[in-house]
């Protein structure tokens, strides 16, 4: 199978304190794997290296064979960042958010194709968001927020999605919700899923494998719920880090 | 009572009150998810060097402005210096009005032109400078338009939409000299230290009760408007500065918003 993620060898670190060294993670297509790891670890600047938002220091990051320095079809990716911005100084309609997922694909006066619409409206079926749609986010409860922001990551019907920390401030009640939506997407729709979280219960059942970040590297994960915490939950670093 | 629409000179700062008023919040919906509030501020301080050097060469203030506004837009812009934080800004605003002031001073201009580029000088404009703000205008409001959808992705989650495809820096510039643009059209109506309020203050007004980006900048486009006319007009009757009326106008539908919405959450509590 070919990889939707690739990291080789990859090394960052912010100033001269190193975050990651060599580190090395494949993701297939179809794939959901979980990243864990304690709070400083580099989880999520891990993922934010296979988005393109950071850039690694050595090594390469691909994101379907391209490296992600040169790849341009981000439809193909869907991203669910840690629920900020939800506290909007403008009220911002259910709707308005996901669709604001299309932006790029929609262009300048370009209305949503029948395609883009039926899309919409069935991610905001899948979400449970259906009958919310032209409510403000703010007047949504966590879970729901966290839902809408996994429905505008879905609207470009993506081969990837990655969620980071997607439990995050979330009630029990909408934790089902979410595995369900997930659990439909690896299983009906094909969708690899990277999962980073500290939480493991938010995957258990769902990922097909299990990575830490310790120590800047990632490795295999066996015990999920026991996962490298140091006595003080800190994150252990690389060697020679400051 | 008089009819101040019998005046030509009112006529035509209601038109130009009006149109500032309407489309300042377009752009300023933007700025305000963004916190960028006071940025265009800080654009009508450097704006207020490029009228400096428009008096100093004897051309029209407003190109003058337009230049400095643009180009500090363009540096601004640059993530180096969004990232560089706010004393970089502040260096280069307060440098901006320094200059202003001085090469202003070198020419021999008055106190009252001084406050007119400062405070606005509704009643003074002639029908090439109202034809001047409602071109400007007008370009903005289509360039909000036309932009639209990947402004919204832009101010509501940046790193999210970088990564839906949207070419962040570019269109993040791109909000920049629009701010620039509607700074340097509002300047003859409102001034270059109150245009600011003119995007601000109809939005935070219109977000109180909207419940949709769109409604938010419609809504806050037809306060500003509104403003800017009833503004105006009061200032005719009351005898007071029209540009700083037409704010306090918009700053009273603001707060008559806010007790509204208080008085309904109190209501159905």
């Amino acid at each position: 199978m070919s990889d939707v993620l690739a990291f080789d060898d990859v090394t960052f670190g912010y100033g001269r304190i190193p975050l990651l060294l060599h580190a090395d993670l494949h993701v297939e297509a179809g794939e959901f794997v979980a990243v864990i790891g304690a709070n400083g670890s580099g989880k999520t600047t891990l993922m934010r290296l296979g988005l393109g938002l950071e850039h690694a220091q050595g090594g390469t990051v691909s994101l379907f064979g391209t490296p992600v320095a040169r790849f341009h079809e981000w439809h193909r990716v869907g991203y669910v960042p840690q629920r900020a911005g939800v506290g909007a100084a403008i009220p911002l309609s259910v709707e308005e958010v996901v669709r604001s997922g299309l932006a790029a694909r929609l262009g300048p006066l370009r209305r949503p194709s029948t395609d883009q619409r039926d899309r919409l409206a069935h991610v905001l079926e899948l979400t449970g968001l259906a009958g919310l749609r032209t409510e403000p986010m703010a007047r949504l409860s966590g879970g729901q927020q966290q839902r809408a922001l996994i429905a505008r990551a879905l609207v470009t019907g993506p081969e990837l999605l990655v969620l980071d920390e997607p439990t995050t401030g979330v009630d029990a009640d909408a934790r089902v919700t979410l595995r369900e939506s997930l659990q439909h997407l690896v299983q009906v729709e094909g969708v690899a899923v990277v999962y980073v979280s500290h939480d493991p219960e938010g995957f258990a059942g769902l990922a097909d494998r299990v990575v830490e970040v310790r120590a800047g590297r990632v490795l295999p994960c066996d015990d999920p719920s026991a996962h490298g915490h140091g006595h003080d939950g800190s994150a252990t670093r690389p060697e020679g880090a400051a | 009572m008089t009819n101040p629409l019998a005046f030509d000179f009112m006529r035509r700062a209601l038109i130009a009150c009006v149109v500032v008023g309407a489309a300042a919040p377009l752009v300023g919906a933007f700025v305000v998810q963004r916190r960028q509030s006071l940025i265009g501020d800080g654009m009508g301080h450097v704006a207020f060097a490029g009228v400096g050097f428009a008096a100093l060469l004897a051309i029209q203030p407003v190109a003058g402005a337009l230049v400095f506004a643009v180009a500090a837009a363009i540096v601004l812009a640059r993530p180096q210096r969004r990232a560089a934080g706010d004393v970089t800004l502040a260096l280069v605003f307060y440098g901006g009005i320094a200059l202003g002031l001085v090469l202003l001073g070198r020419t021999g201009a008055g106190l009252g032109r001084l406050l007119g580029f400062l405070f606005g000088s509704p009643l003074n404009l002639d029908w090439g400078q109202v034809a001047w703000i409602a071109g400007l205008a007008a370009a903005v409001a289509a360039a909000v338009a036309v932009l639209y959808r990947q402004l919204v992705a832009l101010a509501f989650d940046e790193e999210a939409a970088r990564v839906a495809g949207v070419r962040t820096d570019r269109l993040s510039l791109a909000l920049t000299l629009l701010v620039a643009c509607m700074v340097v059209s509002g300047m003859p109506a409102v001034g270059l230290l109150l245009v600011s309020a003119m995007m601000v203050v109809p939005v935070a007004a219109a977000a109180r009760v909207a419940r949709s980006y769109r409604g938010t900048m419609l809504l806050g486009s037809a306060i500003g408007a509104g403003s800017g006319a009833a503004g105006l007009l009061a200032a005719f009757w009351l005898d007071t500065s029209p540009a700083a009326t037409v704010v306090l106008a918009g700053i009273a539908v603001n707060a008559l918003l806010a007790t509204g919405t208080r008085l309904r959450r109190g209501a159905s509590a």
